[in-house]
């Protein structure tokens, strides 16, 4: 076991004993490690915070719920990953503005042709009409197809973590992550052919 | 020739497909999947992660501030506080801990090195705690020096973990802490002085963040070089290493 799990056990076990401020060190502990990953799901530094408190406070008043053994990191990513599917969630109940103002893939594809491939500002120009697209399809996603393709594809978890952090079936795992490269696809494809 | 579905060609990109040698072996022979299999590959090449701004310096702060007030307050039952494993095994822990540092506060409180000078030689013959004190003294300034020397030679250009060494650190502050008190009410300024640079410099390498940048770590080793930190250890710890060794000569001829 690790000398900080060892540490974090021992912090928690001062928490549970009624000592309130001794779950100070875990916030500065694990505040930086959460950070990054529900950044990449919300792209903006207020919500982040708000979810990290969020998380914190949920740690909180679960705590006699976690377990000694286990790494008190991977229980709290588990909750930052669900308190971050929630705030996605009521976001998109809110969130009523269409996404792009032509929702026809194909004639947004024909309004990014470009003549020529060589560098140069054409081409990035191209290049951050891309990453507007990419963000702008990542948008159309469900949160749970959005979540595991974040945490599959750019956060690098294997499948068994992702239905862990979920709580998904690993085949429902799996299905998330399928069901929105599919769906990237079907919104970048002619994209993808523009670039050629 | 029966074609791959779309979601095995997918779960393939990813090496998350069941049968992935005879998908392979699929890919090498059909074209019309390897085409649908490399447009996939593609276009998850373009969807690269957008780089995570660095939060706010004092972002922990921030979070504690808004947090404290909404956290419940926590009051556990006696059995619960009596039985609890984490609760026994952290106060066996704190009372363990708490017990070496008193015992340690009180012998380098009393014995810590004023030069030779004459003692009972019952005492010395029975204890000779002055060398105890020596030792531990000598034996923690080797153990920062090794950090430090650590951390001087840890290449500030590469991705930096220094978790191993900050737990080293965090070990070694409260040692730090009791020595340098010793140290100043025994009026050795510059023994005290050296342990009061020391004692930043360990405090600083143990709260470090997590993710260090190249930057922090500069700042840190420029701190210890700026400072002479090492060379004022060495002096300072060969000299506690001289005086144990005349403590060792002198006890044993008072007991001869």
């Amino acid at each position: 076991m690790e000398v900080m799990e060892v540490r974090d056990a021992a912090v928690v076990a001062q928490v549970l004993a009624g000592d309130q401020d001794a779950f100070r060190i875990l916030v500065e502990r694990h505040t930086r490690s959460i950070y990054t990953v529900i950044y990449r799901m919300t792209g903006n530094p207020q919500d982040t915070e708000e979810i990290i408190q969020e998380a914190f406070l949920r740690a909180y008043k679960s705590l006699e719920r976690f377990e000694l053994r286990s790494s008190f990191a991977t229980w709290l990513y588990r909750i930052a990953v669900n308190r971050t599917l929630d705030f996605l969630n009521a976001k998109k109940m809110t969130d009523i503005s269409p996404i792009t103002e032509n929702p026809d893939p194909e004639a947004r594809a024909e309004e990014v042709q470009l003549q020529s491939a060589a560098p140069g500002p054409d081409r990035l120009l191209l290049s951050t009409e891309i990453k507007s697209r990419i963000a702008a399809a990542m948008k159309r996603l469900t949160p749970v197809e959005r979540l595991a393709f974040t945490l599959r594809h750019l956060e690098g978890k294997s499948i068994e973590e992702i239905s862990e952090a979920l709580n998904l079936r690993t085949d429902a795992a799996k299905n998330s992550v399928f069901r929105a490269v599919q769906k990237l696809r079907q919104q970048l494809a002619p994209l993808m052919s523009a670039t050629k | 020739m029966k074609h791959l579905t779309e979601e095995q060609i997918v779960l393939h990109c990813f090496g998350d497909a069941e049968h992935s040698t005879e998908i392979d072996q699929h890919l090498h022979a059909c074209s019309e999947c390897r085409e649908i299999f490399n447009q996939v590959k593609a276009m998850l090449a373009s969807i690269e992660p957008t780089p995570v701004p660095e939060p706010q310096e004092n972002l922990e702060q921030e979070i504690w501030l808004k947090l404290q007030d909404r956290l419940p307050k926590r009051r556990p039952s006696i059995l619960q506080r009596i039985f609890s494993p984490h609760f026994l095994q952290a106060r066996w822990a704190t009372a363990g801990a708490m017990a070496v540092l008193v015992l340690a506060a009180f012998i380098a409180g009393r014995f810590w090195p004023r030069g030779p000078e004459k003692t009972n030689s019952i005492e010395a013959a029975q204890l000779d705690p002055q060398r105890v004190v020596l030792v531990a003294v000598g034996d923690h300034l080797e153990r920062s020096q090794m950090l430090l020397v650590e951390i001087m030679h840890t290449d500030a250009k590469s991705s930096i973990d220094l978790s191993r060494e900050q737990a080293q650190a965090r070990d070694l502050l409260d040692a730090n802490h009791l020595y340098r008190l010793s140290a100043g009410k025994k009026g050795d300024p510059s023994v005290e002085a050296m342990l009061d640079q020391l004692e930043r410099v360990l405090a600083e390498i143990a709260n470090a963040p997590r993710d260090l940048g190249p930057r922090d770590l500069q700042e840190i080793q420029n701190q210890v070089q700026s400072q002479g930190l090492l060379f004022k250890i060495r002096v300072i710890g060969s000299k506690v290493r001289q005086e144990e060794i005349s403590s060792h000569k002198y006890s044993e001829n008072q007991r001869l």
